[in-house]
């Protein structure tokens, strides 16, 4: 069995987080491959909703920047 | 050096706009332009060497229908003419042609042309050698009945009865004809015009036009006694018999007279009819034979004699039969009319030679028997017909001549060249059309074809029958190419035009853009009025290819640093692999050489500091090292490291903590180190130290220059250049030229970086804006907008687009396995991926597909929306989708570049996001956006020259200005400086710039007042200005910010402790006072970087080195005995101002460079000012007593944080605001409306400060003149009949975008509403909603529940 | 200001600067001639790989 890896949600600021996901990638940093972001307009949108129903489906972690 | 080959037809990148092919013409090569018939001669070879041998053929036969033919007998003038003969020796063009047709009519399948319609006119044409038969060509193929009138029961005239077979088989040629006759040119052989027929009673017959081409078969005689004895035949007259099957035996010794291919081909069959020895006798030298130099050398090699300088005196008979010729030496004297020697006799020397037969060949001329008395053509002194030149129309309108019988004998290939433009004549003719418009007649070739470096490859030679097997019978003697020596053979050619109009686009190209009149399309002048002109030529990287110092032509491992640009871009020709160019292995050691080209006297003329190299090279060095991996060694050779630039010094800074190694010091020597390809530097170093070090590759940082062509424009415009060609300008109005009108900006203005260039460009477009504003909206056209189609109530029908951007995304991420997976996915109609979805025609083929697949929700996954959004939903809004329809999918920044060492699960990623974004944007429905007027005043906060240069900018464009200045005067910093760098007092100028500023109605003044408060938005701000207790509400739809910069007040160097110690600006006010103690300084020291470049202040503050050196100069002009020491760290004097350091030096002043962890010492002690330093080259300390010492302070932001409140602007670590974007946006902020100049932006001069402040004005106008703009439609919208009125949203929007409906209201009173046009879309009143009444369009709970559903499917 | 002035610039270069100056002046209401020697606008940067100091892709 292969080494456990878990499956990160994150909700990004489009201003400022998603911004600098973008950076980083210009930067050529580099980063696990396990996140699937979401692009949210403000981090004001978020609901505790979206991180339970991240959660329920299957997300082992759930990130929130903005 | 080129990096890549590029074909004539390109596009000069994928993402190229406008995206449309160009062909590249440098103009005709001189092979086609001296063909007698223009054959495309590159064309045909291009086609040869690509190994398409039967279109090269077709090529050949649009201009010519002997390949084959004068593959072996031509003259071939394009050889002649070839550049390849300033190489080594010119292409065998002949041989190449001469492959084609062989290869052709070994196929079995020979081309014949296409003919056009048939047209019934009948056509004659009289006498069928090369001429007659190439018109009759050409007019059969234009659809003529054309009828061929020949006196010889054989075809092919002179090609037939004058030339040898061992030159030119009879097969050869009959297969040429048989083309001829296959496209239905009737023959009629041994009919003699004149006699059989006559001209009169063809045309009766019903012929419409005529072509006479009846060569020249009637021998010249010698013109000497006895021509007429027994065994006296003619040339022409031997050879026709010969080539017509009868046996001729002359005897064993035959004298051949003449030096022309007649002659060759007389004493060669001689030769071949069994005469022992047949000779040449010829008047001039060899170098003077007209014969093909081939035919010489053959005959040479058969064992022919060939008798110069002899011209024949007499024939001496025996019983009337010819027994010798008497002959006298000749001798070479002036030359003639041809420019040839002319042969003189020389006396006495007459000799006498026995032979059994003489053969004359020294040319022929025409029996003009078959002009009978209804023609009314004329013939010229020389027995010629005359006729036009261009169109060969004779006299008489309907008779058309051509060939030898025109021109006296000549070449065959003069003769089918006329042939050919007769065809077109004869054509005209009939149609009724004017002979002459439009026919080209210039053919000068191309010129400028670079020859440097070109390697010497030798001329593939032809394979010949050996002399002893040839010579006895007619075997061809030539055996002509095999398919690898033509290939090689045409792999030599040079590209002279570029182009090589082998016309293969036009056949290739479906939508009918390339044509043959596109191909013939020339310079066009246009004439435009407008009503100003902005020049943005830019500047051309500096060539170091001339300059034998830096070895750049010989090695191939030193490369500019352009072309190291192309090789570390993802686009560029090794795919952004760094290798070498010469071996491609990878190096693992480069250095970057600095102002190659700039700041140089010596070597090249530019003494000017190009501004940008020292920033792109430490540039290239960290973005190589991220390319080849850490260990690869990056140094950089400087002389001052020049990183004055906003948050340049950070970027040097990183860059020395990656490992790039800067070393002060100007290389003298490269040596190759053997045949490595690697490169030994020899170097001193600053200590005086010689060094050598090896390295895999150079990079020559060349600088920016003024190309000669803009030189020459601007001589043109009457536009005055500075020293370095740059256009003149003055500090206070940097983008006006010496011509009122037109204005200027870019490197064209000065070397200078992108963002810079940015500011003056939009500066340029303020200025030319103030003079044309009365015009304003008078020229320019709405664009039509497409309809939307209603989408409602569709099932979605869904195309993804997956984005490779080169390599940047499918060099990590499989892309083809993403686009397959999303056709996969529900509801996608439609998958597919591109090279660059960005690109013109990716965008062009997206609106197609949409309305071809009637998509109405579209995905692409590419880089980030952040950047590409708008761009794609313009493609859909032409394509007539609602914008809002659209999602984009991050597999670029957030995948293949974070993940690029795990494909597969960057693949995997990829998929899932393309997945989650399907299922978003199925839930995508059409969103409106609202219009929003905008306020048409403006505010400008910072009365300082930008301020107020923005100020003047919109003033002048009508716009109300509010100025808003905390000061009680108008001018900022610039009240404390003294002269600009071109030595200008500032006071006058500013004085002026006040005074403009006051007098102009549209700019209301508010000094000794501060911004209090700022309500509003994009359009629509509302801003309170406060005057002590008073305050003012200004209603402003654009705001500038130029609260400038506060000189720094020194801690160190013993300030304030003796007043002899003064900052910059304080010198400045002893220099503006005429402070007498100035003249009597015995020593004066500038210490630089006083609080700049420090680890508290990691910046450059740009101005300090010019400010220091300029005042030093002012110092030395009053006091030129004063010693006047400048201690710095690196001299920053970019662009031209660093002709001042160079002025500086050659004054005497002395520069010292200190380091930050050695800086200077300063001590009073009884009132002795001393600085103690060590400098660096001599390696000891110094000691300067001085009685002045200039700090030259750092440049600081003021407290902007309350401002930056106001109008929610980011400040940098440094506190200066932060533009939009670094390069693209340096005037713009993030936040609409509000935009940024001047030093609140970034240190910097007077020039730079009134061009941002133009500039802030341009962008500012750009929201101005819409008037009106739109909204966003990702608002967010109440659901009143599920709000409970609780009040939240009303309470918790930062732009106060909710609010209750009136109680008096409907429907719904008292419920929450949103007003659109203030929603920024942030989705806060969403969340914070308790009743789950409002939704966010866009951004809907159900659209990011579908994203978090698709996350979890499996793939 | 006179009435015959033309509401129209010639702006002589396609590079980054002639392409914001062409920009910012139809976006104010001019009509805007933009002349390149070569077939296509972007001039010189868009030969540059990135560009300092953010090392953003010059394209």
């Amino acid at each position: 069995m292969s080494q456990w890896e878990p499956k990160i949600v994150a909700f990004l600021c489009n201003w400022c987080s998603y911004g600098a996901a973008d950076l980083a990638g210009v930067s050529r940093m580099e980063y696990p491959p396990n996140i699937r972001v979401i692009r949210i307009p403000c981090t004001g949108r978020m609901s505790p909703k979206f991180v339970l129903g991240a959660l329920r489906e299957g997300a082992d972690g759930v990130w929130v920047s903005g | 050096m080129g990096l890549v080959e590029r074909k004539a037809t390109h596009r000069r990148y994928a993402q190229a706009i406008p995206g449309a092919f160009a062909i590249t013409k440098r103009g005709t090569a001189p092979c086609r332009a001296t063909c007698p018939a223009h054959v495309s001669v590159q064309g045909f070879i291009a086609l040869t060497n690509d190994g398409r041998y039967r279109e090269a053929l077709e090529l050949f036969k649009q201009d010519h229908p002997f390949p084959g033919v004068c593959g072996r007998v031509c003259t071939h003038p394009c050889e002649s003419a070839c550049t390849r003969n300033a190489v080594d020796s010119p292409l065998g063009i002949m041989y190449l042609h001469r492959f084609l047709a062989d290869t052709d009519r070994a196929s079995g399948n020979p081309y014949v042309p296409v003919k056009k319609p048939r047209r019934e006119e009948k056509i004659a044409i009289v006498g069928a050698g090369p001429a007659g038969l190439t018109c009759a060509y050409f007019l059969a193929i234009e659809g003529y009945q054309v009828t061929v009138f020949e006196k010889l029961p054989v075809l092919g005239g002179m090609l037939t009865v004058g030339i040898p077979s061992y030159r030119l088989p009879r097969d050869v040629t009959e297969a040429e004809i048989q083309v001829i006759k296959d496209l239905g040119v009737e023959f009629k052989t041994g009919v003699e015009i004149g006699k059989d027929f006559t001209v009169g009673q063809l045309r009766e017959q019903g012929y419409k036009a005529f072509f006479i081409g009846i060569g020249a078969q009637e021998c010249k005689r010698l013109g000497i006694e006895g021509e007429d004895y027994k065994g006296v035949y003619p040339g022409v007259e031997f050879l026709r018999e010969i080539n017509l099957g009868n046996r001729v035996h002359l005897g064993d010794r035959v004298a051949v007279v003449g030096g022309g291919n007649v002659a060759m081909d007389c004493v060669r069959s001689a030769l071949r009819t069994g005469s022992k020895k047949p000779f040449i006798i010829y008047r001039r030298a060899v170098e003077q034979m007209p014969a093909n130099a081939e035919e010489i050398e053959e005959c040479r090699e058969e064992g022919i004699e060939l008798m110069t300088l002899t011209n024949p005196t007499r024939v001496i008979a025996e019983n009337g039969v010819v027994k010798a010729i008497e002959c006298i030496k000749m001798e070479l004297g002036p030359p003639d009319k041809s420019g040839r020697q002319r042969p003189v006799p020389i006396k006495g020397s007459e000799f006498q030679i026995e032979v059994d037969a003489i053969i004359p060949a020294i040319g022929q001329e025409t029996d003009w028997a078959c002009l009978t008395d209804e023609c009314a053509c004329t013939l010229n002194d020389w027995g010629t017909m005359r006729v036009d030149k261009v169109t060969l129309q004779t006299s008489d309108p309907d008779i058309f001549a051509g060939g030898d019988a025109v021109t006296g004998p000549a070449t065959v290939v003069e003769a089918i060249g006329a042939g050919k433009e007769a065809a077109v004549s004869i054509d005209r003719f009939i149609r009724g059309e004017d002979l002459f418009a439009g026919r080209r007649t210039d053919w000068t070739p191309v010129q400028d074809v670079p020859l440097d470096g070109l390697p010497h490859v030798a001329r593939n030679p032809m394979s010949l029958l050996a002399p002893e097997v040839r010579k006895t019978n007619f075997n061809e003697v030539q055996r002509g190419y095999d398919e690898n020596t033509a290939r090689a053979e045409a792999h030599r050619c040079l590209e002279c035009g570029v182009c090589c109009e082998c016309y293969q686009c036009v056949a290739a190209c479906k939508a009918g853009a390339v044509t043959l009149e596109t191909h013939g399309q020339k310079p066009e002048t246009i004439t435009l009025e407008t009503g100003a002109v902005i020049l943005a030529p830019g500047f051309e990287p500096f060539d170091p290819s001339r300059f034998d110092s830096y070895a750049y032509a010989k090695l191939p491992n030193v490369i500019t640093s352009m072309e190291m640009e192309r090789l570390l871009s993802a686009s560029g020709p090794t795919g952004g692999h760094l290798v070498r160019l010469g071996d491609h292995k990878e190096p693992k050691k480069i250095a970057w050489f600095q102002c190659v080209g700039s700041r140089d006297l010596n070597r090249c003329d530019n003494s000017f500091c190009s501004s940008v190299c020292c920033m792109y090279a430490v540039k290239e060095a960290v973005i190589a090292k991220e390319h080849a991996g850490d260990d690869l060694d990056c140094a950089i050779f400087f002389m001052d490291m020049r990183t004055h630039g906003k948050d340049f010094e950070r970027f040097y800074n990183k860059a020395k903590d990656q490992g790039v190694r800067f070393i002060r010091s100007r290389v003298h020597t490269i040596d190759k180190v053997g045949d490595t390809g690697d490169l030994a530097v020899r170097y001193v170093t600053e200590s005086g130290e010689l060094k050598t070090e090896t390295f895999d590759m150079i990079v020559l940082s060349v600088g920016l220059q003024t190309a000669a062509e803009t030189v020459e424009l601007a001589k043109r415009l009457d536009i005055e250049l500075t020293p370095g060609h740059f256009a003149q300008s003055a500090p206070f109005a940097p983008m006006a030229t010496s011509r009122p009108g037109i204005f200027v900006c870019g490197a064209f203005q000065g070397p200078r970086d992108i963002p810079q260039s940015v500011v003056d460009a939009s500066a340029a477009a303020a200025a030319a804006g103030e003079i044309l504003a009365a015009a304003r909206d008078t020229l320019t056209v709405v664009p039509e907008k497409v309809p939307e189609v209603n989408v409602f109530n569709e099932r979605p029908r869904i195309g993804v687009f997956v984005c490779n951007c080169g390599i940047n995304i499918s060099g990590t991420v499989n892309v083809p396995s993403v686009r397959d997976y999303a056709a996969t996915l529900p509801y996608v109609e439609y998958a597919t991926d591109n090279l660059y979805t960005c690109s013109q025609d990716t965008q062009d083929r997206m609106a197609e597909v949409i309305k071809e697949k009637q998509l109405n929700r579209v995905v692409v996954a590419a880089c980030t929306p952040k950047t590409h959004e708008a761009l794609f939903q313009e493609t859909l809004m032409a394509a007539g989708l609602n914008k809002y329809l659209f999602e984009m999918c991050n597999i670029r920044n957030q995948d293949s570049w974070v993940h690029k060492h795990n494909p597969d699960l960057a693949t995997q990623k990829a998929k899932d996001l393309v997945r989650m974004a399907v299922a978003k944007v199925g839930l995508m429905q059409p969103l409106k956006e609202a219009q929003l007027d905008v306020n048409q005043a403006a505010l400008v906060i910072g009365g300082g020259i930008a301020g107020m240069a923005a100020a003047r900018a919109l003033g002048a464009q009508g716009y109300t200005t509010h100025l808003v200045e905390r000061e009680a005067l108008l001018g900022g910093q610039a009240r404390h400086l003294f002269q600009t760098p071109d030595g200008a007092p500032v006071a006058a100028r500013l004085d002026q710039l006040v005074a403009d500023v006051s007098g102009d109605p549209n700019i209301q003044t508010h000094l000794n007042s501060e911004i209090s408060a700022v309500e509003g938005f994009v359009g629509n701000f509302k801003t309170t200005v406060k005057n002590g207790a008073q305050e003012q509400v200004i209603e402003h739809g654009v705001a500038i910010i130029a609260t400038g910069a506060v000189p720094l007040v020194p801690t160190e160097y013993s300030y304030g402790q003796d007043s002899r110690i003064v900052t910059s600006l304080e010198l400045d006010a002893k220099l503006k006072a005429d402070d007498p103690a100035i003249e009597e300084l015995g020593a004066a020291v500038f210490i630089q970087c006083v609080g700049s470049r420090e680890p508290e202040r990691p910046y450059c503050s740009r101005v300090c080195c010019t400010h220091s050196i300029d005042s030093a100069l002012a110092i030395k002009a009053r006091n030129p005995e004063a010693n006047v020491y400048i201690l710095y760290r690196d001299i920053r004097t970019y662009g031209e101002r660093e002709y001042l350091y160079k002025e500086a030096r050659e004054k005497g002043v002395i520069f010292i460079r200190y380091s930050l962890e050695a800086k200077p010492k300063v001590s009073i002690e009884n009132g002795r000012l001393t600085v103690r330093l060590t400098d660096p080259i001599l390696g000891r300390p110094v000691e300067i007593d001085t009685d002045l010492i200039s700090l030259a302070t750092a440049i600081l932001a003021p407290d902007n944080n309350a401002l930056a409140q106001f109008f929610k602007l980011p400040l940098n670590d440094d506190g200066f605001f932060v533009e939009k974007h670094a390069k693209l946006g340096p005037c713009d902020f993030a936040t609409d409306g509000v935009f940024l100049c001047g030093m609140a932006h970034y240190p910097k001069p007077i020039d730079e400060a009134v061009s941002q402040g133009k500039a802030a004005a341009s962008r500012a106008v750009t929201l101005l003149a819409r008037q009106h703009i739109s909204t966003i439609g990702q608002v967010a919208e109440v659901n009143p009949a599920l709000c409970s009125m609780c009040g939240v949203c009303v309470s918790i929007c930062p732009y106060s975008a909710p609010s209750f409906r009136a109680a008096t209201e409907r429907f719904w009173p008292g419920r929450a509403e949103i007003n659109p046009v203030l929603c920024k879309g942030c989705g806060l009143c969403v969340a914070s909603c308790r009743s789950g009444a409002i939704r966010l369009k866009g951004f809907d709970t159900d659209q990011i529940f579908a994203q978090l559903f698709a996350l979890n499917e499996a793939s | 200001m006179s009435k015959d002035v033309i509401g129209s610039v010639l702006v002589v270069g396609g590079g980054i600067a002639g392409m914001q100056s062409a920009l910012d002046l139809a976006n104010s209401g001019y009509y805007v001639y933009l002349l390149d020697k070569s077939s296509s606008i972007g001039g010189v940067m868009a030969q540059l790989d990135k560009t300092f100091p953010t090392n953003d892709c010059a394209m």
